[in-house]
């Protein structure tokens, strides 16, 4: 869809963070991958800085996954081909790629303590035994778990087993680090704990890091760029803000945070009237025959004041720190959510008439649903 | 076979007891303990006392003895070593590569046990080419396939309680090929499996009857009962002695397989060895 111009705009604004010149590039390539007839993934291409760390973001099955297991070398792309440091590897069986891999079920060595399931990698490159126990305990350290350097995976919870598996994969200093949803099957606070020092660690590291998630603030939260995929399809790739700010997709404004559909009817010349305003649209404009269109909104982007026979009744008002979020009942059955500063909120008891109004910069259209 | 029986009977309840319902289901428990308790060994303690203490010492010295022991456990070696080579990569590979089949393997691997052992030797010494039907060892590829549906569904066991795809794709990603991940990972973490998968061929071939007397081999069982018709209290002495040897090896390495595996969290060795998944997930 808009996959190049997304990704075109983004280069040229240098939102791509260019860390150190120690990481390795990483290129996706036009990557395809059918599994009968399906399309497991189409025509993906991303471009890796080194050192940066890119989630694929997306809904289960549109494709996220079967790019990362190329890249890892345990699936074969139909078409396309994977450079590493412009170098294809497509040919490479995955023992030889020095790709450090973390999976979202718990894979360490039963039969392994921790230590030697870090050294394992280490071992398989005939690293000398001291050297290995040496560097292997460092790696745990610095993930805080040297004092169970040597108890076995059943002896560790689930976070610990993760750190570990994080560990085991850094020690190998691999040249692209991939991670498979590994914080999906760990308890709130504990992904919280280990989002932040899988980031905090990547950056010191430095090492170009493909992290496959479903969480969109996971993904927001520690990727330099997110992309988002759907159907096997790229369709935005940016830095978080870019991507929650300017959707390039009405896939994507939707996946990505919260968003209101407003029933708008679209005008000539690339303007769209909702809620009493006429306002231009944003992107490529449809053409006049779709006239069944909604305007895609965020809560803080849309305005509301207190007034009588406004176009809409507050329904329920939910706190949420320093903002609350109001739902609104328009005219037509269509509830939207507005942000108000919680300082503000006071005055809008459910029932209170308000008036509530688009936002004057250009908004997202997309067919009604 | 019964010495198989006796292992796994006596180990269930104790394993159910220590897992502890409340005191209702205590006292049941011991009851029928006790009535399997009474079940197995009042048949033992009649034959120990009908052979009497003197009868074992003349065991050891009766012809034929010796050398059908060492048939015995040299086919239960034999055997037990081409189950597992035979066994061990099928099943890792049907779990890889083709785990739509696994269904099937559990149809096929059940063969053996659906059909009598009578017909499968008649079968197998109508077609065995000659060189084989001279051989003992034509029995020991009969067990094979008689031990087939226990040691599959050991292995399976192990292999199901991996996580198998995961586990390799790690060792994969770390550099370890094929063989190392083999020998370094897989085969390590299926010890207790393996360990069942040879308990139960040992214990099969040390009992087999059917089969070796229709073949006209004089394995242990079979000599047990050729020498029940002249002497009865050197036979029973002599099925009672290799119950307890049988029995004292299976406990052996059923003790040995339990040590290993509670240090690294597995279960402990058990007819289909599920136990291990209890420990893993959490």
């Amino acid at each position: 869809m808009t996959t190049n111009t997304a990704r075109d705009a983004t280069a040229a604004d240098g939102t791509r963070q260019m860390t150190e010149a120690r990481g390795t590039s990483v290129v996706l390539q036009n990557l395809s991958r059918f599994f009968g007839a399906t399309k497991a993934l189409d025509g993906l291409s991303i471009d890796m800085a080194p050192g940066e760390l890119v989630a694929l973001l997306g809904p289960s099955g549109c494709g996220k996954t079967t790019a990362l297991r190329i890249v890892a070398g345990f699936e074969i792309a139909d078409t396309g081909s994977v450079l590493i440091d412009s170098k294809d590897i497509s040919s490479v069986p995955a023992a030889k790629r020095d790709m450090g891999m973390v999976f979202q079920s718990y894979s360490l060595f039963p039969n392994m303590s921790a230590l030697d399931n870090v050294a394992f990698g280490l071992r398989m490159r005939k690293v000398g035994a001291g050297d290995r126990r040496k560097r292997a305990g460092e790696l745990l350290d610095l993930v805080g778990l040297a004092p169970q350097a040597k108890q076995y995976p059943h002896q560790l919870s689930g976070g610990q087993q993760q750190r570990v598996a994080l560990a085991r994969a850094l020690a190998i200093e691999p040249r692209v680090l991939l991670l498979d949803e590994p914080l999906s099957a760990l308890d709130a606070k504990v992904r919280l704990q280990l989002r932040e020092q899988i980031r905090t660690l990547q950056q010191r590291l430095g090492t170009t890091t493909l992290f496959v998630t479903h969480d969109q603030e996971e993904a927001l939260s520690m990727a330099d760029r997110v992309g988002v995929m759907n159907k096997g399809k790229l369709e935005q790739i940016a830095a978080p803000d870019e991507l929650y700010d300017h959707p390039a997709t009405a896939f994507v404004a939707e996946f990505v945070g919260v968003m209101n559909r407003i029933p708008a009817e679209l005008q000539g010349g690339g303007m769209v009237t909702a809620l009493d305003s006429t306002v231009p649209v944003r992107g490529e404009a449809p053409d006049e025959s779709t006239s069944a269109v909604d305007v895609l909104v965020r809560p803080e982007g849309l305005t509301m004041a207190v007034i009588e026979n406004g176009n809409g009744i507050v329904t329920t008002r939910t706190f949420l720190g320093s903002v609350t979020r109001v739902a609104v009942l328009l005219s037509g059955d269509v509830t939207v959510q507005v942000d108000k500063a919680s300082s503000e909120a006071g005055a809008l008891a459910p029932g209170t008439s308000v008036s509530v109004t688009l936002p004057s910069e250009p908004v997202l259209i997309a067919p009604r649903s | 076979m019964a010495a198989v029986a006796d292992t796994q009977i006596v180990k269930a309840p104790r394993r159910a007891a220590r897992q502890g319902a409340p005191r209702a289901g205590t006292a049941w428990r011991w009851v029928v303990l006790l009535i399997a308790a009474v079940f197995f060994l009042l048949p033992l303690i009649v034959a120990l006392r009908f052979a009497g203490i003197k009868a074992f010492g003349s065991v050891v010295s009766e012809p034929g003895f010796t050398s059908s022991l060492g048939l015995s456990v040299r086919l239960a070696v034999v055997t037990t070593v081409i189950t597992i080579v035979l066994m061990l990569p099928t099943t890792v590979y049907v779990h890889l590569r083709l785990p739509g089949i696994r269904r099937l393997m559990e149809g096929i691997t059940i063969l053996p046990i659906v059909i009598p052992p009578v017909v499968l030797i008649v079968g197998v010494l109508q077609i065995a080419p000659g060189s084989l039907k001279g051989t003992p060892y034509l029995l020991g590829l009969e067990y094979v396939v008689l031990a087939m549906p226990f040691a599959y569904r050991a292995i399976d066991a192990g292999l199901r309680s991996l996580d198998l795809k995961t586990v390799t794709e790690a060792s994969n990603s770390l550099g370890a090929g094929w063989v190392s991940t083999m020998l370094r990972v897989i085969l390590p973490n299926l010890r207790t499996a393996l360990l069942s998968a040879i308990v139960l061929t040992v214990a099969l071939v040390l009992g087999e009857y059917t089969m070796a007397s229709l073949a006209l081999y004089q394995t242990f069982p079979v000599w047990i009962y050729v020498n029940s018709q002249t002497s009865g209290q050197v036979s029973v002495a002599a099925s009672l002695l290799a119950l307890f040897v049988t029995w004292i090896f299976l406990m052996g390495i059923t003790v040995l397989g339990t040590r290993q595996s509670r240090r690294t969290g597995g279960g402990s060795v058990t007819l289909f060895t599920v136990a291990r998944q209890e420990t893993r997930g959490n």
